[in-house]
């Protein structure tokens, strides 16, 4: 984090040296910026376990934040810090941290048949970061933005349904106990590109510019 | 302390823009606009109004912001490209100091501030309290941040800078959150420090007390020299 | 945010992580590669496994409620599971499924309930450490972890107060006015923290030649 000048790249891509318009996670070292924002939005995923869900009504169930949280850790941090600050949430969890949703934590999650999502969150993350970089350069953006988003969730409820799988359910089971947070879900990849797109305005700075 | 009393800041044409809020538009936001100043004065207020420009003026003399035209150097030292040598010998202190603090006690803070220099864990808490206690802040060291007192937040947020000996201190209105007797109390902590001083503050009364002021407007300088005429050219400027 | 630490005395609470992290990684192994050998084998050794975890979790005192809760957090999928196992693969694989699920998940409540959160992240930097020389940053690394801890607080704190904003307006099952305003005080306090890490020189890389 060395500049203030605006490069493009993702969302909140902000202050990198300019020498490294490109951004390739395994050469270009992260600066304090990008750490803290790493370390912020793992917060948001650990802190949105323990809020309250939104009741909104149509669901009938309230709707919690947690993949909300994932979709734009991809979204705004892009690929590799946004598959960084997932990990890194879920690697504080694995450790002990009661920051699973239900307040679980350590390693019993990774036994527990629910254990598809928490793995897929690192990968569904990555796919919508990756995918994020393609889309904020076409010209329609919030359609391409959620069609990312969209690709990251299907990720996710694969590796959740594996995870069933694995642990020994019958494949129209786990489909059928997967399939009723897909709604929600959905939902909750619009409100993340509306989040996303907002973002551009409250900090112009982090903006943005199209390839030239 | 390495070089007290012989700091030498130097802004050549140095200017500050940003892209516009619609990517789509090429245009370029001005947020401050050349400016050439050598600064070498004991101490230095920097007074405007809100989004004049102020906190981009001082985060360009550590780097914090990198001038999008012309040069900033320190004591030599460009920021460009040698923004890890400027940061040593520039301090930082923000508005806020819980954006400042990064580790849940005073103590913890302090060790994170000398992880910069090379010392080993016991030789780093060892230092950290006797900092601590330096500063009139022992009885503080195992206290939550987020306990204190906006003060004594101040006063450890300062702490943590001058743990690490910079040569000169930049400080963004470190008063603006702070209540007259806390802020009396930060200005004497401030009066006795051999460091060269840069400030900005919205506290007139303080400004007075500096060597040189300089007046920012819509980010442009508009004013540089004796405070009283700053202070007055100032208010002429708020109507 | 709920502490996972349950403080005491007992000889688990006593017990080195190291050894606690190992005697884990056993009942993993047991309960889930003992299929491998022979249906009957697993069954008996999954089955002594849950014993004694059960036992462990008795005598660190963390008491019959705290073991009840563990289990019904996952009681449904529980229930699928052993239903689908039982329909093809009988009684028996079922009840081993089930039991080396729980044994392992008990197990690492056990561990994380037993150890202090302090000493499980120095734990994670001693893990971390040897990595170095793959160009891991362990020193970055544990202040990037820092800096999470320290935000949770604030980021909870955010999702308070804007759900008292938007309840004031009227606006509470309003998603955008629920959760746009967090993530944007959210962002901007990670941007002042980046800033103020930056400004006392910490967490960006250290040049090669400096090391």
């Amino acid at each position: 984090m060395t500049s203030s000048r605006p490069t493009n790249e993702t969302l909140a891509t902000t202050k990198k040296p300019s020498d490294s318009v490109d951004f390739t996670p395994a050469r270009r070292r992260w600066g304090a910026m990008d750490l803290s924002l790493i370390a912020v939005f793992a917060a948001l995923m650990a802190a949105s376990i323990a809020v309250p869900g939104i009741n909104v009504g149509v669901l009938g169930v309230p709707i919690t934040l947690q993949t909300l949280v994932v979709a734009l850790c991809g979204l705004v941090l892009g690929f590799g810090r946004g598959t960084a600050a997932v990990s890194l949430y879920i690697l504080l969890g694995l450790i002990g941290l009661p920051i699973f949703s239900g307040f679980r934590a350590g390693p019993a999650v990774l036994a527990s048949p629910s254990a598809g999502y928490i793995v897929g969150f690192i990968f569904g993350a990555a796919v919508i970061g990756l995918l994020a970089r393609f889309a904020l350069r076409s010209r329609w953006r919030a359609g391409a933005l959620f069609g990312a988003a969209m690709v990251g969730t299907i990720v996710v409820h694969s590796f959740g349904i594996v995870g069933f799988l694995i642990k020994g359910m019958a494949l129209p089971a786990a489909i059928a106990a997967d399939v009723i947070y897909l709604p929600g879900d959905v939902i909750k990849n619009v409100l993340a590109v509306v989040i996303a797109l907002s973002l551009h305005r409250a900090f112009p700075d982090l903006l943005v510019r199209r390839r030239k | 302390m390495r070089n007290a009393g012989n700091n030498c800041i130097v802004l050549d044409r140095a200017a500050v823009t940003v892209e516009a809020a619609d990517p789509r538009s090429q245009e370029t936001k001005t947020i401050l606009a050349p400016v050439s100043l050598t600064l070498t004065e004991q101490r230095i207020a920097i007074i405007g109004a809100n989004g004049s420009g102020k906190s981009t003026l001082l985060r360009l003399l550590n780097g914090l912001v990198l001038p999008s035209s012309g040069t900033v150097q320190v004591n030599g030292n460009s920021t460009q490209r040698d923004v890890s040598a400027v940061r040593r010998s520039v301090g930082f202190v923000f508005t806020d100091p819980l954006s400042q603090l990064v580790m849940p006690t005073p103590q913890e803070d302090i060790e994170l501030s000398l992880r910069r220099q090379k010392l080993s864990k016991a030789e780093r808490r060892h230092k950290a309290t006797a900092i601590l206690a330096d500063y009139g802040l022992a009885h503080l060291a195992e206290s939550s941040i987020y306990e204190l007192s906006g003060g004594e937040r101040q006063l450890t947020a300062l702490a943590t800078v001058l743990a690490v000996a910079p040569d000169i201190l930049v400080l963004d209105e470190p008063s603006t959150l702070l209540d007259l007797r806390n802020t009396r109390l930060l200005m004497e902590r401030l009066d006795a420090l051999p460091q060269q001083i840069i400030m900005s503050t919205h506290n007139l009364d303080l400004a007075a007390r500096f060597d040189r002021i300089l007046v920012i407007d819509c980010g442009q300088l508009v004013f540089d020299g004796e405070p009283d005429r700053g202070i007055a050219r100032y208010r002429e400027l708020a109507g | 945010m709920v502490a996972g630490y349950v403080p005491g005395e007992s000889i688990v609470h006593r017990t080195r992580l190291g050894l606690k992290a190992l005697l884990l990684l056993l009942v993993a192994v047991l309960c889930l590669a003992s299929p491998a050998l022979s249906p009957e084998f697993s069954v008996g050794i999954t089955t002594a496994t849950l014993i004694l975890v059960v036992i462990g979790h008795v005598v660190a005192g963390l008491g019959w409620q705290r073991l009840w809760r563990a289990v019904r957090l996952m009681l449904i999928f529980l229930i699928l599971i052993a239903a689908y196992q039982w329909w093809q693969f009988g009684p028996l694989i079922a009840w081993q499924v089930i039991a080396a699920i729980v044994a392992t998940v008990l197990a690492s409540n056990v561990l994380t309930s037993t150890t202090p959160v302090d000493t499980l992240l120095d734990g994670l930097a001693a893990l971390v450490r040897p990595l170095r020389r793959f160009g891991a940053d362990p020193e970055r690394f544990s202040l990037t972890v820092a800096l999470m801890l320290r935000s949770i607080p604030y980021v909870i704190g955010a999702f308070a107060d804007v759900r008292d904003a938007a309840r004031a307006r009227g606006l509470e099952r309003n998603l955008v006015a629920r959760s746009l305003p967090v993530v944007i005080s959210t962002v901007a306090y990670a941007r002042a923290t980046g800033d103020a890490l930056a400004a006392r020189g910490l967490g960006d890389p250290e040049p090669p030649e400096a090391r």
